[in-house]
């Protein structure tokens, strides 16, 4: 003991500073192993983070993909004078939208007549509303849900079709007509 | 800051002006005689006005591409009319407080076509 503790004394000034570096980074690395081992989430937070980071590029795409759409309704059938979309717009502006206005919940409403009562008694009030693309059908559904108290009798009725149509703003996209029939 | 104000006060008014003039009785007569009225959404009603409400013929259409001509009382599709869906299908027959009541025949966009009674915009089978 008594001879490597004269062996250390008898080394270089800069020898030594470096040693005492070398031991600061090694004792930095070892306190965030420990820490992260006690309060980190490990890979399982590196993959939280990467499927954000991918939503986010996504996201981003589809964005970029619906400002450079033109502004009006998009549709997804033929025989009309507005804008038809292909394949693969459909489904990008499917995955793209999340609202649906009012004029597509009434359109919705008329092969419907429990939800257009449920909609029209409170106040034309939407408990939620959905947007969603199907792999196995290959196609853009997207429906609503209402509910309330409808004489004495509180009722939920949902309502679901194919979105055909969008209304482009520039800004977002958003349903514009629910095949539900 | 005191003119940051007066032009926000300035664009509202603008907008509001802009709004009031492009909405509204549009052309004729909306309270008793033939007229058009443009709602805030676009949604346009040209037809037959009584007291105010859309009652005779006339037709209305949606933004979105419904366009109903046909029958109207008391501002609700009542009568013999037409509906026109955005995907091309329609709906001709009888009409009752907005919704399909009665006999009426529905044609999908394909051409395919259901006949009968029908309830509230239920088909009777």
């Amino acid at each position: 003991m008594e001879v490597s503790k004269n062996s250390f004394k008898t080394l270089s000034e800069p020898v030594k500073q470096f040693g005492g570096l070398v031991g600061i980074i090694f004792l930095i690395f070892l306190t965030f192993f420990v820490l992260n081992n006690i309060f980190g989430e490990g890979d399982e937070l590196v993959a939280k983070m990467k499927i954000e980071e991918e939503r986010i590029a996504e996201e981003r795409k589809l964005n970029k993909l619906i400002s450079s759409l033109p502004s009006g309704v998009l549709v997804s059938f033929d025989g009309t004078d507005n804008f038809k979309l292909s394949d693969e717009l459909y489904e990008a502006v499917c995955k793209a939208t999340k609202l649906i206005p009012q004029r597509a919940i009434m359109g919705a409403n008329f092969l419907n007549f429990r939800a257009h009562e449920i909609y029209t008694i409170n106040g034309n009030k939407i408990d939620e509303t959905f947007v969603k693309w199907d792999d196995e059908k290959n196609k853009c559904f997207a429906g609503f849900v209402v509910s309330g108290n409808n004489v004495g009798v509180d009722e939920t009725v949902k309502v679901s079709g194919e979105a055909l149509s969008f209304l482009s703003t520039g800004i977002d996209t958003r349903v514009y007509f629910i095949k539900n029939f | 800051m005191k003119k940051l104000i007066f032009f926000i006060l300035f664009s509202s008014l603008i907008t509001s002006l802009a709004l009031a003039r492009s909405t509204g009785c549009k052309e004729g007569n909306c309270e008793n005689g033939y007229g058009k009225w443009v709602y805030t959404d676009k949604t346009t009603y040209e037809g037959e006005w009584v007291a105010t409400k859309k009652h005779g013929q006339g037709t209305e259409t949606w933004p979105n591409g419904y366009i109903y001509k046909g029958e109207f009382k008391e501002s609700q599709w009542s009568g013999i009319g037409i509906l026109f869906f955005p995907d091309g299908s329609t709906y001709e027959g009888e009409w009752a407080n907005g919704f399909m009541n009665g006999k009426g025949t529905f044609t999908w966009s394909d051409g395919k076509q259901k006949t009968g009674i029908w309830k509230n915009g239920s088909f009777q089978e």
